[in-house]
């Protein structure tokens, strides 16, 4: 098996298509790309391919990760090629890499993503005080909601995955620069962070105008 | 506009049902294109992307350069919701650009229950829903056409046009006379009279509809000279070199069917009486089998798709099944697409098929014989015996499958309830049968699913009454006391909707008010039970005065003029009564594909005879040889 690394961009109008939806749309770009993908064995195949980690609908990304396996080497400068001649508006490869199949799982890999996220002036009741981000990095614990996958409300600490906030200048209302880490051990979404910041300022916005753009993903080491 | 629908799409659950970015999808100059037109579907994105129809059209307009056409489906109610709320208008999916700027807007017609969802449409775009209101101010020419504009009435109020029958030729002579109405400098009333004159297209302006009573209509007769008296479909002469889809749209969400749809032939002559798609695409015409293997491999290149149905009515029933089904099961089952035939008729030879291309045996077989004893089967003149039945499932189970579904109808004309037990006793047989042969005879299951007749315009069965509801409800009551135990499944819908689509199949202008009264008081969607809500329907009919048990449940009479008699499927109205007549005498009558012509009428009306593959004009059929 031949194992390959894809650094992809996923924006309008992909950037609605939910994860489910894009690893079909992939599929049928690899066969309408006529590319070598390995399939899984049984009664139900499926492509040997795997996306580093999901985005939220609606999210933008800048440089996401997928790796996929192909029956038989392929040149990647060719693969870039041969895909982006049949992706689908939004969707575009920017590199592939071949991997060695000694190199584990992206997913598992996976330790960082940075994050742009912008909130229009109108949509923004009050400036967002630099000092009350400072403020807000010096706590130790920043506790918050989530729904588990059995439906069930639990508190998490999301302060550890808090890597960095830094606010980036904006023409109209405000441009926040976020580092969060995730993957398997820690996993921070954007609007968990920035819903969590803006409790601690005291301002009150609706998470559904914050617009999300993922501008790396970084793996350990 | 794009701020206000990305602030929409941030709240709605699925927003890739608005966004477009489909592959395949046509982007085109919008200044330098001389028409532009806005396909509607009055369902949400799921079900009219799974439509054939709408990829024809979408592929018939794009193809021209001097026109473009763009899709639209009805947004789910959290996109209504913001959309209301933000004054942001309904817009095309392609270009984002608000409904009202096209010149043409084209509902398709696909089921009853989908009509007020075409008010609240043309209400989000800004448009009036009644066309006496778009009179003055510059609106887009609203078409239909569908299945459902073969009784236009109770839509007549609110399209300026419709068009009536299959549509691959009858765009083109709408865009072509737009273009010439547009050069000509025309009004609208101009323009109307231009497209009365084309052949299927209907304009309800243009005529006069009076009644007597309460109950029945006097006369409808065209107001104008340039209006015909009747209006006959539309239909295509050379299936095999019409224009079809081999680069279709590939949706974004996964869709209610998302897989390569290859038409291999149009209509049935197989004659139910009960089922007016066999007489809106009659004649038959099958596609070359070289054609469809040459289709195949393009739509399958060109998307992706590794799933590819063999769609028309009764697939079994094309001449060359056989050799096209080893051709496709050679050349693509090999490259890792699967076929599947999504309607089958019930007997051994379609299991045999089935079995060709279903190499694992996951889903269920499903089969209709619509009614429960031989008596009432020859009353809706459908040619299947028990021991069809028994051989198709024997054949199904013994070649691995452990279920089936078996589709019937209640409430059809003549039944009693010796032949609901008649279903019942069926559902048995073919359970036993099932334990009997299958290697796992515990994991054998039977799934009984019975829909209420609902009669239909251009049919044998269109003069007949709906059984109300609550003798539907005794029936269901009836059979589910009598399909239970282990191995059995019983599935039906509640009546309601049945009764709904039964009064607007049946109905006339006058709905137009209750109509309007229902999706101003808030229906939508009717199709689906979560938006569902019967009891606002009642009302509606309440406050305008309008007796809906005189649409669904009363006989019509031989000689009373029907809401659409104006429009004409072909069939000779003679024909029609002759036939109804034989159903409910218990004659069978024959498939003209067996080369013996029953006199339906439709040929000679519409100066078209059936085609087979190979240029044959006639085929003995499957039965026959077995």
């Amino acid at each position: 098996m031949h194992r390959y690394m894809i650094r992809y961009s996923k924006k309008d109008p992909a950037r609605y298509t939910a994860h489910l939806d894009l690893i079909r749309e992939l599929e049928r770009s690899m066969r309408r790309a006529k590319l070598p993908v390995a399939f899984s064995e049984g009664f139900n195949p499926h492509p040997r391919m795997s996306i580093a980690a999901p985005l939220p609908v609606g999210t933008e990304g800048l440089a996401e990760l997928a790796e996929v396996e192909m029956t038989r080497e392929v040149e990647p400068v060719q693969m870039v090629e041969s895909l982006n001649a049949v992706l689908p508006p939004g969707l575009k490869v920017l590199e592939v890499a071949a991997i060695s199949s000694a190199t584990p799982a992206l997913m598992a890999a996976l330790e960082r993503a940075d994050y742009i996220v912008r909130l229009d002036g109108e949509d923004l009741p009050a400036p967002l005080p630099n000092a009350a981000i400072q403020e807000f990095m010096t706590r130790d614990c920043v506790e918050i909601r989530r729904r588990g996958k059995d439906g069930k409300e639990k508190i998490r600490d999301i302060r550890p995955g808090i890597v960095k906030v830094e606010v980036l200048p904006a023409e109209d209302g405000l441009c926040l620069r976020m580092e969060l880490k995730t993957g398997s051990v820690m996993n921070v979404r954007p609007a968990e962070a920035i819903t969590a910041l803006f409790e601690h300022a005291g301002i009150k916005v609706d998470p559904a105008d914050l617009q999300i753009t993922r501008t790396g993903l970084f793996l350990a080491g | 506009m794009d701020k206000r629908l990305e602030k929409a799409l941030r709240r709605v659950q699925k927003p890739g049902r608005y966004t477009g970015g489909e592959w395949n999808a046509v982007y085109k100059d919008w200044p330098n294109t001389g028409v532009k037109m806005v396909f509607a579907f009055p369902d949400v994105y799921e079900v009219g992307m799974s439509h054939l129809g709408l990829q024809i059209i979408y592929h018939a307009v794009n193809s021209r350069e001097d026109a473009l056409l763009e899709r639209v489906f009805a947004p789910w109610a959290d996109m209504e919701k913001q959309m209301r709320e933000t004054g942001l208008p309904l817009f095309s999916l392609e270009s984002r650009r608000p409904v009202r700027d096209f010149d043409i807007l084209g509902f398709t017609l696909q089921y009853e229950l989908s009509f007020t969802n075409i008010l609240n449409m043309l209400d989000l775009a800004g448009i009036p829903v009644r066309r006496d209101d778009r009179a003055t101010g510059v609106y887009p020419l609203v078409v239909a056409g569908g299945p459902c504009a073969f009784n236009p009435e109770p839509l007549a109020d609110f399209i300026d046009v419709f068009i009536i029958g299959e549509g691959e030729d009858a765009v083109n002579d709408l865009l072509d006379a737009c273009l010439e109405s547009q050069r000509g400098g025309e009004n609208r009333e101009q323009f109307l009279l231009r497209l009365a004159k084309i052949g299927g297209f209907y304009v309800p302006s243009l005529y006069r509809v009076e009644y007597n009573d309460r109950v029945n209509l006097e006369k409808v007769e065209p107001a104008v000279a340039e209006a015909p008296a009747v209006v006959n479909k539309r239909v295509v002469t050379n299936l095999g070199e019409a224009a079809f889809p081999t680069r279709p749209l590939v949706p974004v969400i996964e869709a209610v069917h998302n897989r390569a749809m290859l038409e291999v032939q149009r209509g049935c002559t197989r004659g139910c009486r009960f089922c007016q798609a066999g007489v809106i695409y009659r004649p038959v015409r099958e596609k070359e089998p070289q054609t469809l293997v040459r289709q195949a491999e393009e739509i399958i290149h060109n998307t992706g798709w590794n799933e590819i149905s063999l769609s028309s009515l009764s697939t079994s029933d094309y001449s060359r099944i056989k050799p096209l089904v080893s051709e496709l099961t050679g050349s693509q089952t090999a490259a890792g697409v699967n076929i599947s035939l999504p309607s089958l008729r019930v007997d051994a030879f379609s299991v045999d098929l089935a079995k060709e291309v279903q190499k694992v045996r996951r889903s269920s077989l499903t089969f209709a014989p619509e009614a429960g004893t031989q008596r009432l089967r020859d009353v809706i003149n459908k040619g299947v015996t028990e021991d069809n039945l028994l051989e198709a499932v024997s054949a199904a189970f013994a070649g691995g499958w452990q279920a089936v579904k078996l589709y019937f109808m209640i409430g059809l004309p003549t039944e009693t309830d010796a032949d609901l037990e008649g279903i019942a006793d069926l559902a048995r047989r073919v359970l036993e049968r099932g334990r009997r042969l299958s290697r796992s005879p515990g994991r054998i299951k039977v799934t009984v699913s019975v829909s209420s007749f609902v009669p239909k315009s251009h049919t044998p069965f269109q003069w007949e009454p709906q059984d109300n509801m609550d003798e539907l409800k005794r029936k269901q009551a009836f059979l589910k006391q009598r399909v239970r135990g282990r191995g059995l499944v019983f599935n039906y819908h509640d009546p309601e909707g049945s009764f709904l689509e039964a009064v607007f199949s049946r109905g006339d202008r006058r709905l137009a008010t209750v109509l309007e009264a229902a999706w101003r008081a808030g229906s939508r969607f009717d199709g689906w039970s979560e938006f569902f809500n019967f009891e606002r329907w009642m009302t509606a009919f309440e406050a305008t005065g309008i007796e809906p048990a005189g649409y669904a449940h009363r006989r019509f009479e031989y000689d009373e003029i029907l809401p659409w008699d104006h429009i004409g499927a072909g069939m000779n109205k003679k024909y029609l009564v002759r036939e109804h007549r034989r159903a409910l005498d218990g004659e069978i009558t024959p498939d003209c594909r067996a080369g013996k012509c029953p006199g339906c009428g439709l040929c000679p009306t519409l100066e078209i005879k059936p085609s087979l593959a190979g240029g044959e004009t006639v085929a003995p059929l499957h039965d026959s040889l077995q």
